[in-house]
């Protein structure tokens, strides 16, 4: 169970984080009001998971929630402790995945406040919670590469609402990597993979026409794909200047990127929004403006993100001087290889994207894209976030931080901490190992000069 | 004096035991008796063994060892499930020297983070996902499965330099099927009452089954069976273990619940009925009925490691209750268990229901603090006596 504690720092903030992102917050803010009050607009809801099914929905008339992003925002705003001990009472055993544990107690919460249901607007007698105010679902649909939790996770919740709700569910290959053509991106095992989801897509598309009684809109799935990709070509591009020396922005500025490439609707204001972000970060390039005020070290960052301390971790690094540059859940996640979307038969891509997700790779392309990724943006070091109820983000974490070692010399340290669920933060052991790794490199470049 | 079946049967059952609980010793002796052959480390829980059986091939299910974890810590984290750290352990440590290649059908996160250690580790042995599709009611989990089997077959040619012949298929599987029946015929007059054979005895003879050739453990079996005596049960509460899906729980613990004055009725554990429910249908072309077997498991017992929207772990525990007279339930959770966490509530709501005391225990690879569970069994054996009627 969360324990948030407040954290109190004496230092001052050497992080400098893109002013953009506050607008990043507002459009968030924006879609989240929007969806509690979706079904006094007539709007259908459909609870998904896994990856970004939003811009089918979109075109299908729906309101969409993804759920690890719910449990995420309840997480970064320090409100998850109610759906938390809902699911607790429920039986949620502590250990389980904090997303689907927060997730899973809205909708107990949901269940329990459904006084209200006339309105669809749960838990009227508590709405102070954000946590009961999700709309109760019309649908579900399941989307999750890679963690095997993420289908149990949706059944369950069909199961939670009585089975009453209507549930399909999209099966994704995990990409192993079994034949020696297999690789990022590369060999049957990917091509026949990306034309099994596609043709899943298709289904669940006929689906939700079914259901939903919604004629599908393919005009305005290639609109918004249309605006999904410029945003993911921008994205890049502004991750591209991060390589620069000293860094014009983090991967914290990232982090709070994620929400808004992830599951906000695809039109203008995105890329708006992407735009703005590429041009402050080419902005502060030109004036020699830094991520972290005196970059002394740069790194890696390794996890799924630990969105209870965004804010406190941008600071705590940028305390040390450390830039985090790069890591896995911003280079190799979230539309990351736009040049796969065909703007005019998009199914196909998006499908290729839902199966990129990273967790969805044996270690052998982990370790490809770690190692890519370390050299190109030069990093000191790599920090991994050892996610406690994350099984398949650590999963193959020892045998990066081996083959870092072994084929860079590049040092790691693992620290603890979660998801969506703060008690399993220990900030003593990141601190130690920190300092001591940042000590460790400084002994070597002493040697080397 | 002992009769010679008796004899014969104590003898059968010590080299099942064996079997069971030292694989290495089991797999040395196979080797040296089929020289030139392989052996396939498979992990739980739906490989068709019967295709790498028809192959030539000895398969064998990798099982949790017991041994501490030592070097294997330097792998996988502390909150992966005890099984998966001790695989992770057998690799680092040498101990997979054991097989000769490693499949795997199943996509379990915790068990894909394990075959990566082994596939690092252990470079010379091939290692192959076959993943089976888990979410049975999709439109296309009819022709996934047949096109993943049909992948497997070919896979394990490749593995084994041979061709499984149709008829090699269907032996292999008259031969697990064979086995199955026969145990099942133990767990079906356990659940009608026969208390003849312990919990840990009925552990060795799966555990055994699931490392040795069919026929020689159908032979040995045999001869332990045609010893034994039905026993009928006498007043102690009757329990259903539930859980532990892919490895056995400590046998220690199975001795515990019975020594708090529980007798196990009946289960759905990995090494026990959830391992041979469920039969091969011999009647329909080998490779279809294998694809059919897979599809149908999770009617046979129920996986919470299955997405199957119209069966239900829960009904299908109440049902088993009902058929067994079982009194109590105890979950037995490995810790970080993802499926079982997600779904124990469900079974809990049900059982609840249905006015069935339970009893949730979470167990650990090493290190299980056996005297605390005991007081908890007790607890649970007392609390079931008072649902007993006064006059029965």
């Amino acid at each position: 169970m969360t324990v948030t504690m407040p954290t109190t720092t004496t230092t001052p903030d050497r992080s400098r984080r893109l002013a953009v992102t506050r607008e990043g917050g507002r459009m968030i803010a924006e879609y989240w009001d929007e969806l509690f009050t979706a079904r006094e607009r007539g709007k259908q809801i459909v609870w998904y998971n896994g990856g970004a099914l939003n811009p089918i929905f979109q075109a299908a008339g729906l309101a969409w929630c993804h759920g690890e992003a719910f449990a995420a925002r309840l997480a970064a705003q320090q409100l998850e402790g109610p759906a938390q001990l809902a699911g607790a009472e429920y039986g949620y055993n502590a250990e389980l995945c904090s997303y689907s544990r927060t997730h899973l107690g809205c909708a107990v919460l949901t269940l329990q406040g459904d006084e209200g249901g006339s309105t669809g607007v749960v838990g009227m007698h508590d709405q102070a919670e954000l946590a009961s105010r999700l709309p109760r679902p019309d649908f579900f649909v399941n989307n999750y590469a890679g963690c095997s939790t993420g289908q149990q996770w949706d059944e369950i919740s069909y199961r939670v609402f009585d089975k009453e709700v209507p549930i399909f569910n999209i099966s994704h290959p995990f990409l192993w990597g079994n034949k020696p053509d297999a690789g990022y991106l590369a060999g049957e095992e990917w091509e026949s993979a990306s034309r099994y989801v596609r043709d899943q897509l298709v289904d669940l598309i006929a689906w939700l026409e079914e259901r939903s009684g919604n004629r599908f809109d393919w005009d305005l799935l290639r609109e918004s794909m249309t605006y999904i990709k410029r945003a993911a070509e921008l994205r890049r591009e502004g991750l591209e200047l991060c390589k620069a020396k000293p860094a014009p922005a983090t991967f914290w500025d990232w982090i709070s990127c994620v929400a808004p490439i992830n599951f906000l609707p695809g039109d203008q204001r995105l890329v708006d929004y992407f735009q703005a972000v590429k041009d402050e970060i080419q902005d502060r390039i030109d004036r020699g403006i830094s991520g972290v005020e005196n970059e002394r070290y740069r790194m890696y960052f390794d996890g799924i993100m630990n969105w209870n301390k965004l804010g406190f971790l941008s600071r705590k690094f940028a305390e040390h001087g450390v830039a985090v540059l790069a890591g896995r859940y911003i280079q190799n996640a979230f539309w990351q290889e736009p040049q796969l979307i065909d703007t005019d038969d998009p199914l196909l891509g998006m499908a290729q994207h839902y199966l990129l997700c990273p967790t969805n790779h044996g270690t052998k392309t982990l370790d490809y894209l770690t190692l890519r990724d370390c050299a190109e943006y030069d990093v000191d070091g790599i920090v991994f976030h050892s996610t406690r109820t994350c099984r398949a983000f650590t999963g193959p974490q020892r045998l990066l931080a081996r083959s870092a070692q072994n084929n860079l010399g590049i040092p790691s340290i693992f620290f603890e901490g979660d998801v969506a669920d703060a008690s399993f933060y220990k900030e003593e052991i990141l601190e130690s190992r920190l300092t001591a790794m940042l000590e460790a490199i400084d002994v070597k470049r002493a040697q080397a000069s | 004096m002992e009769s010679s079946d008796e004899t014969n049967g104590a003898a059968a059952l010590d080299t099942l035991r064996t079997a069971a609980r030292d694989p290495r010793g089991y797999v040395g002796r196979w080797r040296a008796e089929h020289p030139g052959r392989k052996v396939l480390g498979v992990l739980p829980m739906n490989f068709p063994r019967e295709l790498a059986h028809a192959a030539g091939v000895l398969p064998v299910i990798v099982a949790d060892d017991q041994q501490p974890v030592t070097e294997g810590r330097a792998f996988l984290p502390e909150f992966y499930c005890g099984f998966t750290r001790n695989l992770a352990d057998q690799a680092a440590t040498g101990r997979f020297d054991l097989y000769d290649g490693l499949f795997v059908a199943d996509h379990c996160i915790q068990l894909l983070g394990a075959t990566d250690i082994v596939r690092e580790l252990e470079p010379r042995a091939p290692v192959f996902l076959g993943q089976l599709i888990s979410s049975l009611n999709d439109i296309s989990a009819g022709a996934k499965i047949a096109e993943m089997v049909a992948t497997l077959r070919t896979e394990v040619e490749s593995f084994a330099g041979r061709t499984i012949t149709d008829d090699a298929l269907r032996a292999s599987i008259r031969s697990f099927n064979r086995d199955r029946a026969l145990m099942r015929r133990v767990f079906d007059a356990r659940a009608a009452g026969d208390t003849c054979f312990s919990p840990v005895e009925l552990q060795d003879v799966v555990a055994s089954a699931q490392a040795m050739d069919p026929d020689e453990h159908h032979r040995l079996l045999s001869a332990v069976v045609a010893a034994r005596e039905p026993r009928p049960r006498d007043d102690r509460i009757r329990v259903h273990l539930s859980g532990h899906l892919c490895h056995a729980p400590r046998r220690e613990l199975l001795e515990v619940i019975e020594e708090a004055g529980a007798v196990v009725v009946d289960d759905d554990l990995w090494t026990g009925r959830r391992y041979l429910q469920a039969m091969v249908d011999e009647s329909t072309p080998p490779l279809e009925a294998i694809g059919r077997w897979y599809a149908e498991r999770n009617v046979a017992v129920p996986c919470p490691t299955r997405v199957q929207h119209d069966v239900d772990w829960d009904r299908w525990l109440l049902d088993a209750a009902e058929r067994s007279g079982a009194e109590a339930v105890v979950h037995l959770m490995p810790k970080f268990c993802e499926p079982h966490m997600l779904y124990y509530p469900e079974l809990r709501r049900a059982l609840d229901t249905a006015g069935l005391p339970q009893l949730l225990v979470e167990t650990e690879h090493e290190g299980i603090p056996l005297e605390s569970f005991r007081t908890r069994l007790e607890a649970l054996v007392e609390r079931t006596h008072r649902n007993r009627p006064a006059y029965a």
